[in-house]
């Protein structure tokens, strides 16, 4: 059994902090559990109250007697090693302490003593520093970011605070579904490597974003990345890329290994998808969550513009994604509908007068078409469409296309495209503004499809030497 | 394995954190790596000993753990051929370390056959504090000095891992053979690139290493490492 199930599906929650002041930590942490919906035991323990939102209120996590997995610690720092042990003695599994005032602003001595005394009791800790963690499938936040976490298969590690707390609300905005959100903060026991661990088994969970600073066990981490890649995809933001190699070194290897190239390579290494930013994140992870594998690399793009096609093949050269001739009986049904001069070969330019049952029947047709991997679909908003009603023909298409399909969609205008991107967003259908995201994020799936061979070869080749 | 850990304890005992050069040497001879033939004179005799069995034409370098630039002070000598200039080479070391860097320690003077000419490269590694052994593998002269064209792998290593830092670097198409020159002989190139990663993995005193150059013959004529650096962890 993975040493972390018990935090994520605890049979009851402590909230040692618990207050009846709305502007506390405790209290928002506290009312996010009760109004998300969890349906364990959920206990507040202040011992100043004897009641917190209705919930009766205990002095301390002993004098609970149901049974509590998780101990949320919302209480200021020289309080915390109390609490370890107050709930350590009657058998809480995992402590999740959003206190900050260790390591990170140097307190180190009493960082080491709450993992030591955690330990004592074998009980695992979570931060300290930290807005907390969800896990939609237990219905379970227990952050004092925000509340309404749409349910989905995108695990979240974060290790900033306030970014990560911000970018929650992010994936709200963004239609992206998520399984889980880890604040790591200090990382002081349960680290990226663990949770990926967890997230690895975890059935709920398909693809994975970590926002890093930095890991302390860097063997252990490409280790572990490089099993939990075979299954599901892993994207890092990978925070200070452009720090200087700063080694004192007194070899030439040492001065060219710098910090960052060294992050770089143990991705690469463990087929990590590395994004440069957050917009690149969230962007690949709509279509990693939301897309099927790809099970080949042909790409068909299909346009009404000849500038967005151009704009989105060269992106995906950048990515090493070489566009081919589409299958001749794809381009003799679209011959069929397109005006002669249309140019058929790839990307496959519906020209400007595609009316939106042009894209209806091509998408249609690729996707169905058994020798394409994955559409690539341009819009550009003409005067002749709305781009709902491309985007309501193009998910049309898709839904009775009978097959399942890689797609990645940009829909190219001003506050109609933007309309028409959130009709397909709820839908799950990843879109985008322009040609080059919608490109890049197809792309990232290729690539990922190919990190994934790559480690299956390589896993392949050290069990047959074993 | 024995000899390895007597060549690091003795470096410890003299509180010496870079190794000399015939001991980096005998470190890849042990794990398996192809160094230019050499040995250490400490007489002008065992020079000429040494030299008539590696065969000419020789290298002599001063190996001293005080002296770090040997050239600069003439401690350095290419393109001995025969056992006469060996004898003189040896004398002029010896007399141009004395009263250029005067008080140096010496131990002797390492007689190396000198590896014919061809594509240079480098092959590195480290102990980071985050990812552990690390190796690092890069075409040699301008591409990594100027173009830092170099790609890294953390150990343990597959050999597929060997294979794509291989082909990571830009230049890898001047190993594949460009403009009339040969293709290389890849095969020794991972093979130097997984002894080193075993050798740094399994000896934890080491800190940095430099296999620069390793000098890399077309397919199927192997390839020499030249110069070994190997600095241990403080």
């Amino acid at each position: 059994m993975n040493p972390l199930k018990d935090l994520f599906n605890p049979r009851g929650v402590a909230v040692v902090g618990a207050s009846k002041d709305p502007t506390k930590i405790g209290h928002l942490i506290l009312k996010n559990i009760v109004e998300y919906g969890y349906k364990g035991g959920i206990y507040p323990v202040n011992p100043t109250v004897s009641e917190v939102m209705g919930l009766k209120s205990y002095p301390a996590v002993s004098t609970i007697s149901d049974k509590v997995d998780v101990v949320v610690v919302s209480v200021p720092n020289v309080k915390v090693l109390d609490v370890i042990d107050d709930s350590g003695k009657t058998g809480v599994k995992h402590a999740v302490v959003i206190a900050s005032g260790f390591k990170e602003v140097g307190n180190v001595e009493l960082e080491n003593e709450l993992v030591r005394r955690a330990r004592r009791y074998g009980m695992r800790v979570l931060g300290p520093n930290i807005f907390g963690y969800v896990y939609t499938p237990g219905r379970l936040n227990a952050t004092f970011g925000p509340r309404d976490v749409i349910p989905g298969n995108v695990a979240f590690i974060t290790q900033s605070g306030a970014l990560g707390i911000a970018l929650m609300g992010s994936t709200i905005l963004e239609g992206i579904g998520i399984s889980a959100i880890v604040s790591v903060g200090n990382k002081s026991d349960i680290d990226d490597a663990d949770l990926l661990e967890f997230f690895d088994e975890d059935p709920n969970t398909s693809v994975v974003l970590i926002y890093m600073e930095g890991v302390s066990d860097g063997k252990r981490f490409v280790n572990i990345a490089s099993k939990i890649s075979m299954r599901k995809p892993v994207v890092v933001i990978k925070s200070g890329r452009t720090e200087a190699g700063a080694r004192a070194a007194a070899s030439h290897t040492g001065s060219l290994a710098g910090n960052v190239l060294l992050y770089e390579t143990a991705f690469k290494q463990s087929g990590v998808l590395s994004a440069k930013s957050v917009e690149e994140a969230f962007d690949f992870v709509k279509t990693l969550s939301w897309n099927p594998l790809p099970s080949g690399e042909k790409v068909v793009v299909i346009t009404n513009g000849g500038g967005a096609g151009v704009q989105a093949s060269d992106t995906l050269a950048d990515d090493g994604i070489y566009l081919e001739k589409p299958p001749q009986d794809f381009v003799e049904e679209v011959k069929k509908m397109v005006p002669p001069f249309a140019s058929l070969a790839n990307p496959v330019d519906l020209t400007g007068m595609a009316p939106e049952d042009w894209y209806y029947r091509s998408v249609k047709l690729a996707v169905r078409n058994p020798e394409i991997d994955a559409v690539l679909i341009l819009y550009c908003h003409t005067a002749l469409t709305s781009p709902v009603g491309v985007a309501k023909a193009v998910s049309k298409a898709l839904e009775e296309a009978g097959v399942s399909k890689p797609v990645s969609v940009a829909l190219i205008g001003g506050i109609e495209a933007y309309e028409a991107i959130k009709y397909l967003t709820n839908l799950r259908i990843p879109a985008y503004p322009t040609p080059e995201r919608a490109a890049h994020a197809l792309a990232a799936q290729l690539k990922y499809r190919k990190h994934r061979e790559y480690l299956m070869k390589k896993e392949h080749i050290v069990n047959n030497k074993a | 394995m024995a000899e390895s850990k007597q060549i690091l304890e003795r470096a410890k005992s003299e509180g010496r954190l870079k190794l000399l050069e015939h001991e980096s040497l005998k470190l890849c001879e042990i794990y398996g790596l192809p160094v230019a033939r050499y040995g250490l004179a400490t007489s002008e005799e065992e020079a000429v000993a040494l030299a008539s069995d590696i065969g000419f034409p020789v290298v002599l370098k001063v190996v001293s753990p005080d002296i770090s630039h040997k050239s600069d002070v003439g401690g350095v000598i290419l393109g001995v051929k025969s056992l006469e200039e060996v004898r003189k080479a040896y004398s002029t070391i010896m007399s141009n370390v004395s009263t250029r860097s005067p008080g140096s320690r010496v131990n002797g003077v390492l007689v190396q056959s000198m590896a014919q000419q061809d594509l240079e490269v480098i092959v590195g590694g480290i102990r980071d504090k985050v990812f552990g052994p690390v190796v690092m593998f890069g075409l040699g002269g301008v591409f990594v000095e100027v173009l830092k064209d170099v790609s890294f792998r953390v150990a343990p290593l597959t050999e597929a891992d060997v294979d794509d830092m291989i082909r990571e670097i830009k230049g890898y198409k001047v190993l594949e053979g460009f403009r009339g020159s040969p293709p290389r002989d890849i095969e020794s190139l991972k093979k130097i690139i997984m002894g080193l990663a075993t050798m740094i993995s399994e000896l934890s005193e080491i800190e940095a290493v430099d296999l620069n150059p390793v000098i890399l013959y077309p397919r199927g004529r192997g390839a020499l490492i030249v110069d070994a650096r190997i600095i241990l962890g403080g």
